[in-house]
């Protein structure tokens, strides 16, 4: 077919494959393209809603350890990005997520067993997970090729994801941020992410799931500067049906902008290992 | 075989002397030379993480009595390049360790050897016993 | 049996590729006079116009950094020799030995299971070292030491010591890949004993290079902008990248000054790194590194270290590392029971 007649084609297919209420934000675009025809999603993104703190509607709060933090710790307002607006759990995990919050940021690593017990990974400097690793309050890079496989590279503790497009074939073993299988449908990337440690949380808020955690996430382009991000995330161990989130992604545009270190490794090692020391606390 | 060449011979030499050991961080700061065990207990668990993998084992003792032991494994990354998943050592398998015992008495040890009873070793090669076809993912 | 007839087991066993093999006359001259052994390779561009440098690569070699001193010593092995010294590696490396003693026969067993298979091969081009200049093939001599870093040595000799023994203070006697903070992405890269693996991506404008260990990105801009401000320090440095005809030369300025950020021991206020990427064919291509600083060694030295792609289906793999460390607390719990019952060694 001719080359117009394709590039019409994808356009079409990529205004139907937004949510509707992607489609009717934002007038119809047709992004830059890469050789293959596929939308150019390179470049730095960052997230600018609420929802590391809490994935639902919350109120600002005076985060853990007021006594010390004062302001600095303490979190913002925020609306809930949840469709619907509450995370459909199944009736027993609301107790979980409860002790969760409570312990958030504590840790106990003094045994094996119990290392991944209490606190939030982010914490503690563990890797995040998707979709958390997308609303994290740092920016990210999608690196984009002709390669088969698209980098995603994270801010955040140096974070790094390899987007497999067009792959068959499982994850062989559990991963902090997964294993992400690739491919287009118009203009929307859909990763498919299987195979998560279930010990990530999806917030703050002690919102968590298993390892049977399921996640489809799409990077739509509706504007030079705006990607539109919705993931769909379902868990039968956790929830009662699958739900959704979505909020746009914002191409960071500073002068010579790049992604710098935030390796939280050390930021968190007094916190975790100190009390092993010979002089305690040091 | 005809006499060595000298270069290789220092070749070979020098990258004894400078490879394994040191790459690896050191057998001694963990486990003690002086503490060797044997061991014949069934897999409870296989953490396939980094920086090491964990088997874990219960080892039932001529008394009844039942101990847990983790043997410490290196990184699965090369496992996995190998074709192994998270399913080639099952729960319930037995096996049998020939290490070293963790310098706090702990019940922890490197594993020497990891076989099977009948002295198969585990790991080497593409598969192991027993494990499912290999999952070598594929496009 | 005849030992020739081992000796072509062993090879045989051994090699998993043909790759191992011959090279050119040509290249070995090269190698020797310290420019890189590699053709250019035309044929791989992206769609964008940039050599193609994109894939999962793998650095393990058995040729050492440096080459060992002595009579005789070459800076390329014949064929027969390279064989010979790969089967003769194998050998020795053998966990069947049993000899040396628990550590070292330990480690020999345990790098039977987990080390990547591929560190036994020598170069395809037999280079005796990794090191192409000096033509010794060994890192040029040491400055004196300033008395400030001297005592910086000597206490991070002094915490070596008191890990290697069992007993840390503290997690600040662990080196900074025992902590999780930075591993082979810290460069130059060496090849090391498993995981030896690299994914290079690359885009418009830009060449990244994901090592596997510990999971991190070096994202290298190609346009010419300014490194970053000179207060602005990071455990990998910052990188600035561009074509010089097809070889991608990376510069890499603004590394931390903690103990142990850069090579060697290196000062890292005056530490310099250049960094050469080019394609040689399909299955390979050479980095060639350039390290030089005149407070740690008398003159600037260079390696060549092929990098190759033998297995067309080889996947890097997460190496999260922070996350289950548990080491870290059996080093610590360790020492401090062990004090406990008197323990000084």
């Amino acid at each position: 077919m001719s080359k117009r007649f394709r590039t019409a084609l994808l356009a079409l297919a990529a205004i139907a494959s937004m949510s509707p209420a992607a489609a009717q934000q934002f007038p119809q675009y047709r992004p830059p393209r890469m050789a293959d025809g596929h939308p150019d999603l390179n470049g730095i993104w960052q997230a600018f809603v609420t929802a590391n703190w809490d994935l639902q509607d919350h109120e600002a709060q005076s985060g853990p350890h007021p006594e010390v933090m004062g302001a600095y710790g303490a979190g913002p307002a925020g609306q809930s990005i949840v469709e619907g607006g509450e995370i459909p759990y199944q009736p027993w995990a609301l107790e979980k997520k409860k002790q969760n919050f409570e312990k958030r940021a504590t840790a106990d690593v003094s045994s094996d067993k119990k290392w991944h017990e209490i606190g939030d990974p982010e914490f503690k400097c563990y890797m995040p997970g998707v979709p958390r690793a997308t609303y994290m309050p740092f920016p990210f890079r999608i690196v984009q090729g002709s390669s088969p496989y698209i980098l995603m590279a994270y801010e955040f503790t140096s974070a790094t994801r390899i987007i497999r497009m067009n792959w068959k074939g499982e994850a062989p073993t559990p991963s902090w941020m997964g294993w992400s299988r690739g491919r287009w449908e118009g203009d929307s990337l859909v990763v498919d992410v299987t195979g998560q440690r279930e010990e990530t949380w999806l917030d703050r808020a002690g919102d968590f799931h298993t390892e049977d955690l399921h996640v489809v996430e799409r990077y739509t382009p509706v504007s030079p500067y705006h990607l539109m991000y919705e993931a769909t995330i379902e868990d039968p161990g956790v929830y009662t049906r699958p739900w959704k989130i979505s909020f746009p992604l914002y191409r960071r545009m500073e002068k010579n902008v790049q992604l710098l270190e935030f390796k939280c490794v050390p930021f968190t090692e007094d916190l975790l290992f100190g009390r092993f020391s010979k002089e305690t606390g040091k | 075989m005809k006499p060595r060449n000298a270069a290789v011979v220092a070749l070979v030499a020098l990258l004894l002397l400078v490879a394994p050991a040191s790459a690896h961080h050191a057998f001694a700061a963990e486990f003690d030379a002086k503490k060797p065990i044997k061991l014949q207990g069934t897999v409870t668990k296989m953490e396939w993480i980094n920086p090491h993998a964990w088997i874990h084992i219960d080892v039932k003792k001529t008394d009844g009595t039942v101990e847990e032991w983790m043997i410490e494994a290196g990184t699965p990354n090369t496992l996995l390049r190998r074709g192994l998943t998270r399913d080639s050592l099952k729960k319930g398998t037995e096996i049998v360790v020939d290490g070293y015992q963790s310098k706090d008495g702990s019940l922890r040890a490197n594993g020497r050897d990891v076989t099977l009873p009948d002295g198969k070793t585990l790991f080497l090669g593409s598969s192991a016993p027993d494990a499912p076809d290999q999952d070598k993912s594929k496009k | 049996m005849n030992r020739l007839c081992i000796l072509a087991g062993l090879m045989a066993a051994l090699w998993m590729s043909p790759v191992a093999g011959q090279a050119p006359k040509s290249a070995q001259k090269a190698a020797s006079k310290g420019t890189p052994a590699a053709k250019k390779s035309p044929a791989f561009k992206t769609p964008w116009g940039d050599p193609d440098l994109q894939g999962v690569w793998n650095d393990a070699t058995s040729t050492p950094l440096q080459r060992p001193g002595g009579v005789g010593t070459k800076d390329i092995l014949g064929d027969e020799e390279a064989a010979e010294f790969q089967a003769q590696l194998a050998n020795d490396l053998t966990r069947d030995r049993r000899d040396g003693g628990p550590e070292v026969d330990v480690n020999r067993a345990y790098n039977d299971h987990w080390m990547d298979s591929r560190r036994l091969k020598i170069t395809a081009d037999h280079r005796t070292s990794l090191i192409v200049d000096p033509p010794d093939g060994r890192i040029p001599p040491a400055v004196p030491l300033s008395p400030e870093r001297q005592r910086a040595r000597a206490e991070r000799a002094a915490a070596n010591a008191r890990f290697n023994a069992g007993l840390p203070d503290n997690y600040r006697d662990m080196s900074l890949p025992v902590r999780c903070i930075i591993r082979t992405d810290s460069p130059p890269y060496l090849p090391t004993i498993y995981n030896n693996d690299f994914q290079i991506f690359q885009s418009p404008g830009y060449v990244t290079i994901a090592p596997e260990m510990i999971h991190s990105a070096r994202i290298i801009p190609l346009d010419g902008r300014p490194h970053l401000g000179k207060s602005l320090l990071q455990w990998l440095g910052d990188s600035r990248g561009h074509w010089d005809g097809d070889t991608l030369v990376v510069e890499t300025t603004n590394f931390r000054t903690d103990d142990g950020v850069t090579f060697q021991g290196s000062n890292p206020e005056t530490f310099k790194i250049t960094e050469r990427f080019t394609r040689v064919d399909a299955t390979s291509l050479n980095y060639e590194f350039t390290v030089e600083d005149p407070k740690t060694w008398t003159r600037p030295w260079t390696a060549i270290i092929p990098w190759n792609k033998i297995d067309p289906a080889e996947q890097m793999y997460e190496y999260a590392c922070h996350e289950d460390n548990y080491d870290i607390v059996h080093f610590l719990t360790g020492a401090r029971a062990r004090e406990k019952k008197g323990e000084t060694k």
